[in-house]
């Protein structure tokens, strides 16, 4: 028994270490570092500093698919679509709900790519998001808005692309904090599927969906409800319901479709006036009016 | 009562176990640090990076690297880097990125190795982009480049990279005075004056040095360049070699060998506007000019015959998404801005009537997610004719064609009409040029 104790107690003693050695100047702690240049600048000044949101611009093949062939963005790209983004999406929502609401529930971290990122069916993807918090862009490269040299009118699906996406990953922060009413996931029940991606937009629609993504969860139903609405404005979501014709291959009608289509519209308009205080159709002729701006 | 003698053993052990372990313990704790190196790990990589960075803004002139991508591309750069993470570069990817200098972003940093990253767009990420359309590259992977790289050595006069997503080897070299000057006086702007040769209008281009004549053909995102040239027996021969760029012209990985003429390489004595023509000199000194010309030195006599057939023999169709190519203007008769417009088929034995099994110029149009030819304009069987041209002749018009898209199908079919017909060349396993055998001044490319 005196032996053990005695090992013991030399064991406390024999392992005490002093020092963690030189530590002070860890190479890329904290970030890394560059001469600060008028994006960094413009960046600091119009988005962290009034709502707290970072956007890196510079590579980092760490934010990225490490088996991607993936480019960064031109320079000359960054600032016209960060002010794009804050025009459309920022200033819409601060003038309805508020600089505080944006403050709290704005996603905090743009990752900004120049290229497409090509996917192995041929397919290339536009945006990405993840929790909330970060937000990956791509083909900034080929932004162009009205009024840049080489604007044609179908570079105008890219923009409609690039705020699709932010609306659609901020809807998704706002039905996190407060969930939208469960009647929303009763109205299409049974039609939700992983098969998803083999369904065109149109045949989508006749089931009663505003997109084939739509399809793939309630949640994505929702919050691809609030950004198609957003981005392509009340007219054109009133257009896209009247041009649903014929019956889809489950058996729904094209008046089920609209009818299912308008149930979901209508809790849409409530969860944002209840939950929020925010005045959907205004949120929505304000940010169709600024895209508007951009592309025609 | 028995001895025990096993208890007896068992203590004995006992002690043997716990001196064995006191004397671990005493070896295991030992303090004695004796490192291999005299700096922690952290400097070390502090003091490289700041090798590097005083290595490379300190070069004066700058620094010339050669870049061969992973599809075999050889490309030149020239980089001045300064002290606030700002790169200034030219490239010898075109005379833009040659003749103008683009200042984008870089930084030195520690990954698993001290690495460069140019980390804003610049003439280094043409050749990586993905987007096939920007460097000529496959899709989704472009000409398989880098713009990260892992620093493997460092001397005064050379830095040695490793990319490190495709592997590309670079080695940055110290300019010269001269090395530097010769990208900021246009030297090697000039040399790319073979990129001028795309504003010949003639489809068909030809060397012309004193007496002898080659037609050229110059693939300029594949840089390739083939020669084809009638040997004295009268038969046609080709020959392919890969190329690239200096400050003087174009130099031929592979010389090219005529009889007593080498051809190692080419050096451009400047575009001559007024006569759409490049003066050239080879490296042997002996001037010359590349110019258009309206028919090839000896057409592919089987050409036609060998396209028509192949489709005819599948039952299948060739593609054009670009459509004609007339005087220089892509998609002459606007064919690509008809509402909808996917591509043109060219269809043989599209279907029979009255007896005539006819082919299609099939105008095909996109609806919804499916595509289907709306229209377009029947031909008789062609007829092939014996020096390698195909005429064909309008037997009708398929479907209704709507009036705005008249003037784009009418002026389409009218020069396939056209009596003198079409060479065809052969420019890949399964693609053609069609080219008018009336001036070589319209072509229109088939993809099966």
């Amino acid at each position: 028994m005196k032996i053990k104790l005695f090992l013991l107690l030399l064991l406390t003693l024999a392992c005490e270490k002093d020092e963690p050695g030189n530590v002070d100047n860890i190479p890329g702690l904290g970030g890394d570092t560059w001469e600060p240049g008028p994006i960094d600048i413009w960046i600091h000044d119009s988005l962290t500093v009034p709502y707290n949101i970072s956007a890196k611009y510079k590579w980092d093949q760490g934010e990225l698919d490490l088996n991607r062939t993936l480019t960064p963005p031109r320079e000359e790209k960054i600032i016209p679509v960060l002010s794009a983004i804050k025009k459309v999406w920022i200033n819409n929502y601060v003038a309805v709900a508020g600089e505080l609401f944006m403050k709290q529930y704005s996603p905090k971290f743009f990752v900004l790519v120049g290229s497409a990122s090509y996917n192995p069916d041929g397919t290339i993807t536009l945006g990405t998001a993840e929790g909330g918090r970060r937000i990956l862009l791509y083909v900034l490269n080929n932004f162009r808005v009205k009024g840049m040299p080489g604007y044609v009118p179908p570079d105008s699906f890219n923009v409609k692309q690039l705020f699709h996406t932010i609306e659609h990953e901020f809807g998704h922060i706002l039905h996190q904090q407060v969930l939208y009413t469960p009647d929303f996931k009763r109205i299409s029940t049974g039609m939700y599927t992983s098969n998803w991606n083999n369904v065109s937009d149109a045949q989508a629609n006749q089931d009663g969906f505003i997109s084939a993504y739509a399809m793939s969860a309630p949640d994505e139903d929702f919050v691809e409800m609030i950004s198609i609405m957003l981005v392509e404005g009340r007219s054109e979501f009133n257009n896209l319901l009247n041009r649903i014709t014929g019956t889809s291959s489950n058996g729904t009608t094209a008046a089920q479709a609209r009818e299912k289509l308008r149930q979901k519209e209508a809790i849409v308009v409530s969860y944002f006036r209840n939950v929020w205080n925010i005045d959907f159709y205004q949120l929505q002729t304000r940010t169709r009016n600024s895209i508007n701006t951009l592309i025609k | 009562m028995p001895d025990l003698p096993c208890l007896k053993n068992y203590q004995m052990k006992h002690a043997l176990l716990y001196t064995v372990l006191f004397l671990l313990l005493l070896v295991g704790c030992s303090k004695e640090d004796d490192p291999v190196f005299d700096q922690a790990a952290d400097e070390r990589i502090n003091e490289t990076l700041a090798q590097c960075q005083a290595t490379l803004a300190g070069a004066a002139h700058g620094w010339n690297a050669r870049i061969v991508t992973g599809t075999g591309g050889i490309f030149h750069f020239h980089f001045r880097f300064n002290n606030a993470n700002r790169v200034t570069m030219y490239a010898d990817i075109d005379t833009t990125t040659a003749g103008t200098a683009r200042e984008s972003s870089y930084r030195l940093k520690a990954l698993q190795q001290p690495s460069l990253i140019f980390d804003t767009y610049s003439y280094l990420h043409l050749l990586a982009d993905p987007d096939g359309s920007v460097n000529g590259g496959n899709d989704g992977e472009g000409l398989r480049s880098d713009f990260e790289f892992a620093i493997d050595s460092v001397t005064a006069d050379s830095i040695l990279l490793s990319g490190r997503f495709n592997g590309t080897q670079v080695t940055l070299y110290r300019c010269s005075d001269a090395d530097a000057a010769a990208w900021q006086n246009g030297s090697w702007r000039n040399a790319l004056a073979f990129q001028y040769i795309g504003y010949i209008p003639e489809y068909f281009k030809r060397l012309t040095l004193s007496v002898s004549s080659y037609d050229i053909r110059i693939h300029q995102q594949r840089r390739t360049i083939t020669f084809m040239w009638l040997d004295a027996g009268n038969q046609l021969r080709s020959f392919t070699t890969p190329y690239y760029f200096s400050s003087e012209g174009m130099v031929l990985v592979h010389p090219f060998t005529n009889g007593s003429r080498t051809i190692a390489g080419l050096a451009s004595e400047g575009w001559d506007a007024a006569n759409t023509l490049l003066r050239v000199r080879t490296n042997g000194g002996t001037a010359g000019t590349i110019n258009g010309a309206t028919s090839p030195a000896r057409p592919d006599r089987e050409a036609p015959a060998r396209w028509w057939q192949l489709a005819a023999s599948q039952g299948g169709y060739w593609v054009s998404f670009n459509c004609f190519r007339v005087n220089g203007v892509e998609d002459a008769f606007q064919v690509r801005d008809l509402p909808a417009f996917a591509f043109l088929v060219f269809w043989p034995a599209f279907g029979t009537q009255g007896g005539i099994t006819y082919d299609l110029l099939g105008f095909v149009f996109a609806a919804g997610t499916s595509l289907s030819i709306g229209y377009g304009a029947a031909w008789r069987p062609p007829v092939f004719t014996a020096d390698g041209r195909v005429l064909f002749q309008l037997y009708g018009t398929l479907g209704t064609v709507p009036p705005d898209a008249a003037a784009a199908f009418n002026s389409t079919t009218a020069l396939m009409a056209d009596p003198e017909g079409f060479y065809l060349v052969q420019t890949g396993t399964l693609a053609y040029d069609m080219v008018s055998a009336r001036d070589a001044r319209s072509w229109i490319t088939w993809e099966y």
